[in-house]
């Protein structure tokens, strides 16, 4: 699968030039970067939540589905909201009881805490098999125990359904225990890309080392 | 004081003939005023909560200002326009509850539209890009925006009302708050408050503040399930 290149400008300010790359399947790209570095854009971007410059598809895959950052839990039952995205109940509880939820299942899922909605989120998007998921950062709200859950849940998911997930973090760690691929965007342009042992302990440019030297890695 | 409260509780409970028939008017205008006006202003308020498009703001600034209209002032053009000098003079809707309930209508459906839209531009965003992030189609991505509006909506309705059934002004005026035909509770309780004759103005004062009170707690409710 290939990724197009596409731009993004708002207001006369270019925050993202991307230059295009292809994707593999059965393999997690962890998308790291500082802030304002354009990793949310991008996966907007190739989710089509948000337009490039130029229209079109950018993203030549069959289906492609993607969890926000601001995960939204409509005003229904925690399950009922799963089911959103699929009718086997069956598989909606293997997720609830495999992301440790399914004692929430009868619970409004608007009045579920920061944590717990987004792990229903992430059970949400795996009913469905993908070509391609984009997950933005997904465990930012999650403590550490909830977070190696959704870690393992996520890894088991690409490896069932053979998908090429793009994953936006925050943490170094997690590209590091997850990720196949790590990609570094430094001021809205993919400066390095390639395996993460490569990316992340023997980068090549001098703005990757300095990102992974400020956050400890 | 005291001995006309305890009348107007007397005649509350003897369900007086002119006490009945006011309430069925007002009944009547109020609640087919406030559904006109939310069906309506609902799809414009989510149209302009949803869609974003070159002269939307000018479209809210207008429905803003029309938010502001004095009662009096649209009771003034609707009279204009259908009395004996009016354009729609062969209509013969002056002093009739059809011509009351389009007065209401004017002055409500902009509280529709506005609190619709600020609402569900609130929402929308959120709920399209999840529904985008799982492939969901536009029909039940709209299914799913209405279901997120659905307490919005009846806190609109019972807004709509309130506001509906406490409007003396245009309805005065368009009205003419005739006896047996046209009076309202606010037209009634002014008449009535003019001539000396508290009982009735009381008991209807009663009656509107009970309304009032069981609308408000039914928004407050509401609002206390829309809080997340």
């Amino acid at each position: 699968m290939n990724i197009s290149s596409f731009s993004k400008t708002y207001d006369k300010t270019t925050v993202l030039n991307f230059s295009g790359m292809e994707l593999q399947s059965g393999k997690i790209y962890a998308v790291i970067g500082a802030i304002g570095s354009g990793k949310s854009t991008f996966a907007k971007i190739l989710a089509g939540v948000v337009k490039a410059d130029r229209k079109g598809n950018y993203l030549d895959a069959n289906s492609v589905g993607y969890m926000p950052q601001k995960n939204f839990a409509f005003r229904m039952s925690t399950k009922a909201n799963i089911l959103l995205n699929g009718r086997d109940e069956q598989r909606a509880e293997k997720l609830m009881d495999a992301i440790q939820i399914r004692h929430l299942e009868s619970k409004r899922a608007d009045r579920l805490s920061g944590g717990e909605t987004a792990r229903m989120a992430l059970a949400r998007l795996m009913m469905k098999h993908y070509d391609v998921a984009i997950l933005d950062e997904p465990t930012a709200a999650m403590d550490m125990e909830t977070t190696l859950l959704s870690e393992k849940l996520i890894t088991e998911y690409v490896r069932e359904s053979g998908c090429a997930m793009i994953m936006v973090t925050h943490s170094l760690q997690q590209a590091r225990r997850i990720a196949d691929e790590v990609l570094y965007f430094h001021k809205g342009k993919l400066l390095e890309s390639g395996s993460k042992e490569q990316v992340l302990f023997a980068p090549v440019m001098a703005e990757t080392k300095q990102f992974l030297e400020f956050y400890g890695l | 004081m005291k001995a006309s409260v305890l009348k107007a509780i007397e005649l509350i409970l003897s369900r007086d003939a002119e006490l009945m028939d006011i309430l069925g008017v007002t009944a009547e205008m109020s609640l087919q005023s406030s559904i006109f006006a939310l069906l309506i202003g609902l799809p414009i308020g989510i149209w302009l909560g949803t869609c974003k498009f070159p002269g939307r703001n000018m479209l809210l600034v207008a429905n803003r200002t029309l938010q502001g209209l004095p009662p009096v002032v649209c009771g003034l053009l609707f009279y204009m326009l259908f009395s004996g000098v009016g354009p729609f003079r062969h209509l013969k809707l002056l002093f009739t509850v059809k011509i009351m309930i389009m007065a209401q209508i004017v002055l409500i459906t902009p509280i529709v539209i506005s609190n619709m839209e600020s609402y569900v531009a609130s929402v929308a965003p959120a709920v399209r890009e999840t529904a985008k992030g799982m492939g969901l189609g536009g029909f039940k991505t709209f299914w799913l925006l209405c279901n997120e509006c659905m307490y919005q909506i009846i806190s609109v309705y019972l807004l709509a009302f309130a506001r509906s059934i406490a409007e003396v002004g245009a309805v005065s005026m368009v009205g003419g708050a005739i006896a047996w035909k046209t009076n309202v509770m606010t037209t009634a309780i002014m008449q009535y408050t003019n001539r000396g004759n508290f009982t009735l103005g009381i008991a209807l004062g009663i009656i509107l503040l009970t309304i009032s009170l069981i609308v408000n707690v039914g928004i407050s409710l509401l609002q206390r399930r829309l809080s997340r």
